[in-house]
């Protein structure tokens, strides 16, 4: 007999132990004004932040569809975007200390007027 | 037998809603076990790396998925402004790119007269190279070439493809240009070197003034030159934008596409005749005086005077100071009434640039003119441009572009009533083009056309106007402005020619404007060269100017051609481009390359150029032995852009990151590799040496830090080099901080900032969503970070907008500083009513209301007084081939292009000449959704190669009748340079057109096959033939004329007796087609 029941743990509640009860967005929202984070908010109802970012804003964390801007005018915007709340975590450096030791060493010995 | 297993009762969907909490079905009860168990592909990944996509120019930004050190899925970044999380077929398949069985991984060697490859190891096949370099280089060294210093090497060139990144090209033309090495190109030459000509004479700058995400703005798009949805789909979700917010879209173009569908209006034209459609639009404008007066005269040179012996192309076509034995022109007469001005792209150095073999010396004499520009505001004076544009193009009327383009006149009538109706204070429109524009004998002049248009209603620097250049290549704009060309150094500054430019001084002068932003070229010269020599650029030795080598006319990749059939070049690389299939007149490439002595081949797989000595078209109909084929071919598997660091350079000029997601495997490496080591390879080998030939490498900066297991060279150092730092090792935020005292350091003046504050700019990814449409937080882009170039224009003299509705930037009187959407593309606090002291240079001449920074007298030029060689404003001239006489000047052809002799690069007879039916029909050709340019990339990914696969030729009916083609079946189409087969494709997307009286019929062939790779098929490029544009030195490969005939194409030897029956059929000799 298949458990259907934990299928729906599984889809719903990271840890499987909750029910098929779906949070509504009241409930989600009610958490965000109060101060919560989507992460926040997530583990509170122990839900998936992606779902959580979904139920809130009505659009896939990963951002997968292209809505019109104008659908998007005062929808509520995480900064920095939403894509870490499902997928692992981006790797962007922007920095790197050995280039600027690099730059410094090489500006010294080629530059006039560096001393 | 396929296990079918139903749901058990339980899971039906409606019992689980019913007996759930969620009895709407909202929430939880829409999934079912199955679903619950399905999990996206990238579930697995340990981390997401940014990236972008390698294919075309839009430059989509990308998320490559990364688990235990594979890269097991790539999507589109919906972050991006530009992109929104979009990719194409091609972008969408490039994991398969990546991470396909195709691409090779271990280097390969064919000795001389070999029948096959051998394994050879990395290490033995880069000291064989490098042994290869010096000797060959020693032996092809010229000091002097005709009583001039040249300081040079003639016997090795380079061919690079436009997916190099900005770091592999700035190392690559690094090290080939110490080595005295000038032939050096890439795609970008044969791609877009026309838009760096036509945008960079009438604007400023050679690249696209706009973005693609700005045409939203827009109240009219014209693309002409552009099969835009089919060519750069992401980027044409800015169109489908305008669309929806109530643009007019309006589609010109020999071929209905995709971009035709999605058009209010589609007007097909006769292949290369868009100078005589824009001509008449601009004739239009003038005639009914509907151009945006006040734009006109503030801000174009509209009012200047021309000098008295200046003579327009009438009746005959020609300008003054055409001499039909070089054949060129000396362009003095084209200048300003008594002030010199130099143009700020093209044949700056118009002197150096007259054809080797002419009298020459003459050019431009800066020193017989000075002061400042004579102008009358009234534009009434006979001899202000604005009369002498009104003359040029009276005779460009509707009944003219009937007879030329086979457009009816009511058609044109309504594109022209758009274009007024849709420009000036309140509304803007929009150029899109493509290569439609670029590849033709007189490409430079098809885009100077639209961009005297676009002058004179008002449409540059506002939103929703400007000139958008769509390049094909994911860094072909890079390529450009780092480029591996011959005839510029990193930043458009011209290479010096060796007619006059002795010295440091001598160049400047020769080639910098007095005023604007290029009268500081001292400042970026010696910014490069202490870059380059670092210590061993002082002021004592003018900063080692006398290390670049000096050119002699045209070097492009079609001269190298010719250099390689003569004997002169005899090693030659290839970075990632593939001119066997890829490149006009593929036989001719061919054959060059049959005459080196070695060829250094990289690439993913083995594309046609690294293997046509033992399968090519030659081998097969038995002209060539391999076994006679003494060239010696190194091939070196190429890292993928997920397997290294560095910036691509995207349509819109934007510098973005891609970060290395994993390490490539075997003996795969980037291009940065590659060059780094062999530089230093080549160093060794020449360590000690007192040769002054030597000094140039051996004193070049080259110990840049490296990382991994291969010894990765830095990619950022190498981009922090470019981007440029001070002597306290501060890294440079703007060019304006450049010094000529050999106090700064910058290796691309045009991309200083990139690394500003020791922060990798290319790098931000500020999400859209957090601002506003010119994403001026995603990246950066070149010049200053600024997304609309000249967008002072979008400002009246007084420094307020236009129109509120379209407000870019502005002065803020208050703040004293121009302020508003996007950076300014101005000093930011020179106020409008500024005006120079007398004798004021560089930048402090720009007035408050000179809005064209880098142009010599801060206007956009309606008339190019210097700079493009076949005169100061486009002419109507027919292609190389053409069917048709021309209908508007005497002059058939562009008299200054540039042809070459040879038997196997013959032309089709003039119009009307014996013979000339022989060759009755035009050919056009144009790239596909899911392939890329010569097929290097697409052909050996097996998604891309199922979507297209096979080449094809499209036909109209009423064509397909005559010759008794059958949809489905095969075509033969022959030219007086080849034979292809492609498949039938019977449509009416091809049109009969009216020409002058009779019927036209148009081919369309795509590009991208050749023999090799999944899909494989017969090249476009055996048919065309190397015929250029003598000012970008591209070739014309829009149009041709051809033969059409049912049935396949001869194999072995009758491949090529067809071809020359049908020269002999056609009476073709050395003769024909060569005229002036």
């Amino acid at each position: 007999m298949p458990d259907h029941r934990a299928a729906l743990r599984f889809a719903l509640g990271r840890n499987g132990e909750h029910t098929d009860v779906m949070a509504t967005r009241a409930q989600v929202m009610a958490l965000l004004d109060s101060g919560h984070s989507v992460e926040t908010a997530a583990r509170r109802l122990d839900l998936a932040p992606g779902l959580v970012y979904m139920i809130a804003t009505g659009r896939p964390a990963d951002d997968s569809d292209s809505p019109h801007p104008d659908e998007l005018r005062g929808r509520p915007v995480l900064p920095g975007g939403a894509q870490h709340l499902v997928n692992p975590p981006a790797q962007n450096p922007t920095r790197n200390q050995e280039v600027i030791d690099w730059v410094r060493e090489r500006a010294a010995r080629e530059l006039r007027g560096s001393g | 037998m396929t296990d079918i297993r139903l749901p058990a009762p339980s899971d039906w969907p409606v019992l689980r809603q019913l007996r759930g909490t969620d009895r709407l079905g909202r929430g939880a009860a829409t999934k079912s076990r199955g679903s619950a168990a399905l999990t996206a592909r990238t579930h697995t990944a340990d981390r997401v790396v940014k990236s972008v996509c390698p294919y075309c120019a839009v430059g989509c930004a990308q998320n490559v998925f990364v688990a235990d050190d594979r890269v097991i899925q790539i999507e589109g970044d919906p972050d991006a402004p530009h992109s929104r999380g979009r990719l194409c077929p091609k972008g969408s398949a490039s994991l398969q790119l990546t991470t396909g069985s195709s691409r090779e991984q271990h280097v390969l060697y064919r000795a001389p007269h070999a029948a096959d490859w051998e394994r050879l190891d990395l290490e033995t096949a880069m000291n064989m190279v490098a042994d290869r370099m010096v000797a060959t280089r020693r032996d092809g060294w010229e000091w002097e070439r005709e009583d001039k210093r040249v300081r040079r090497c003639m016997s090795i060139a380079a061919l690079g493809g436009a997916t190099l990144d900005n770091e592999e090209n700035y190392l690559i033309k690094k090290l080939l240009t110490a080595l005295g090495i000038i032939q050096v190109e890439n795609q970008a030459r044969v791609c877009h070197s026309s838009t760096v000509v036509g945008l960079g004479t009438s604007f400023g700058r050679g690249a696209s003034s706009t973005l693609p995400a700005d045409l939203q703005n827009s109240d009219l798009i014209v693309l002409e030159g552009s099969n835009m949805a089919e060519a750069h789909p992401v980027a044409f979700q800015w169109v489908v934008e305008a669309k929806a917010r109530g643009a007019t879209i309006v589609h010109v173009d020999p071929h209905y596409s995709r971009t035709s569908a999605l058009a209010d209006l589609f007007v097909p034209l006769r292949a290369g005749t868009d100078i005589a459609f824009l001509g008449a639009i601009i004739n239009h404008v003038l005639t009914t005086e509907s151009d945006f007066r006040e734009y006109v005269v503030a801000y174009t040179n509209a009012p200047t005077i021309i000098r008295e012996d200046f003579e327009d192309a009438g009746g005959d076509g020609l300008f003054s100071g055409f001499d039909p034995d070089l054949p060129g022109y000396d362009p003095q007469s084209w200048q300003y009434q008594d002030a010199f001005v130099a143009a700020a792209a093209g044949q700056r150095d118009q002197e150096g640039n007259l054809p080797a073999q002419g009298p020459g010396g003459e050019g431009q004499r800066r020193e017989d003119a000075g002061g400042e520009p004579q102008m009358d505001l009234t534009l009434q004076h006979p001899r202000c441009v604005w009369q002498i544009l009104k003359r040029h193009y009276a005779g460009y009327t509707p009944e003219m572009v009937q007879r030329v383009c086979g457009v009816p006149q009511e058609v044109f009538a309504r594109v022209c009533e758009l274009f007024v109706a849709n420009s000036g204070r309140e509304r803007t429109t929009a150029f899109v083009h493509g290569v439609g524009w670029t590849q033709h004998t007189i490409g430079s002049q098809y885009i100077r056309a639209a961009s005297i248009l676009q002058l004179l209603l008002g449409n540059m620097g506002r939103p929703g106007g400007g000139v958008m250049a769509m390049r094909g290549h994911a860094s072909i704009q890079g390529s450009s402005d780092i480029p591996t060309l011959f005839d510029t150094l990193p930043g458009y500054i011209p290479m010096p020619h060796a007619h006059s430019h002795h010295d440091l001084e001598e160049f400047v002068a020769g080639n910098a404007a007095n005023k604007g932003f290029w009268g500081n070229m001292r400042d970026y010269t010696v910014s490069l060269l202490k870059a380059w020599w670092g210590a061993a650029a002082t002021d004592a030795n003018e900063f080692c100017f006398d290390y670049l080598p000096r050119l002699t006319g045209s070097h492009s990749t079609y001269d190298t051609v010719m250099e390689q059939i003569a004997g002169t070049v005899k090693g030659y690389i290839l970075f990632g481009q593939n001119p066997a299939v890829g490149s006009a007149n593929s036989r001719m490439q061919r054959l060059g390359m049959s005459k080196l002595d070695w060829l250094v081949v990289r690439d993913f797989s083995l594309i046609e150029s690294a293997t046509w000595w033992k399968d090519g078209p030659e081998i097969e109909s038995g002209e060539m032995r391999t076994q006679d084929i003494a060239t010696e071919v190194f091939f070196f598997p190429a890292a993928a852009h997920t397997e290294k660091d560095g910036t691509f350079t995207n349509t819109q000029r934007m510098v973005q990151w891609h970060h290395k997601a994993i390490e490539p495997v075997a003996d795969q490496r980037s291009d940065l590799w590659f060059t780094y080591h062999l530089g230093h390879l080549i160093r060794q080998r020449l360590d000690g040496s007192a040769d002054e030939m030597d000094q140039p490498v051996l004193d070049l900066t080259w110990n840049y830090p490296t990382e991994g297991p291969y010894d990765e060279p830095n990619a950022v150092a190498v981009l922090a080099e470019i981007s440029g730092w001070r002597a306290d090792g501060e890294l440079l935020s703007a060019y304006t901080e450049l010094k000529d005292d050999g106090s700064t350091s910058c290796g691309c003046w045009i991309y200083c900032g990139a690394f500003a504050e020791g922060v990798n700019q290319t790098a931000r990814r500020k999400p859209a969503s957090e601002q506003n449409w010119t994403g001026g937080e995603w990246a950066w882009a070149w010049p200053a970070n600024r997304r609309i170039l000249y967008n002072r224009a979008s400002a009246d003299p007084e420094g307020r907008p236009w129109s509120e509705r379209k407000a870019l930037v502005w002065w803020d009187a208050e703040q004293g500083k121009w302020t508003g959407h996007d950076v300014p593309d101005f000093q930011a606090d020179k106020p409008p009513d500024y005006r120079p002291a007398e004798g004021a240079t560089g930048p402090d001449a720009l007035a408050g209301d000179d809005p064209f920074i880098m142009q010599a007298d801060g206007r956009g030029w309606l008339y190019a007084p210097a700079g493009v060689a076949e005169g100061p404003l486009p002419t109507h001239y027919e292609p190389q081939d053409s069917p048709v006489r021309n209908a508007l000047h005497r002059q058939q052809r562009n008299p200054s292009r540039q042809v070459y002799d040879h038997e196997n690069n013959r032309y089709h007879p003039d119009p009307g000449a014996p013979g000339a039916d022989v060759f009755p029909f035009v050919a056009t050709t144009y790239r596909l959704t899911e392939h890329f340019t010569a097929g290097g990339m697409s052909r050996w990914t097996p998604y891309l190669s199922e979507l297209q696969p096979e080449f094809f030729v499209e036909v109209s009916p009423e064509l397909a009748g005559d010759r008794g083609l059958t949809h489905g079946g095969w075509a033969m189409i022959v030219s007086a340079r080849g034979v292809v087969e492609a498949r039938v494709m019977v449509t009416d997307r091809m049109t009969p057109l009216q020409v002058d009286g009779r019927t036209i019929h148009q081919v369309g062939m795509p590009y991208h096959w050749g023999p090799n790779g999944y899909a494989r098929g017969d090249s476009m490029n055996e048919l065309s033939a190397m015929s250029l544009d003598p000012s970008s030195h591209i070739q014309e490969v829009k149009v041709l004329t051809v033969d059409v005939q049912p049935g396949r194409r001869p194999r072995g030897a009758q491949r090529h007796a067809l071809v020359t029956e049908y020269r002999e059929r056609a009476g073709i000799t050395a003769q024909t087609g060569m005229a002036p």
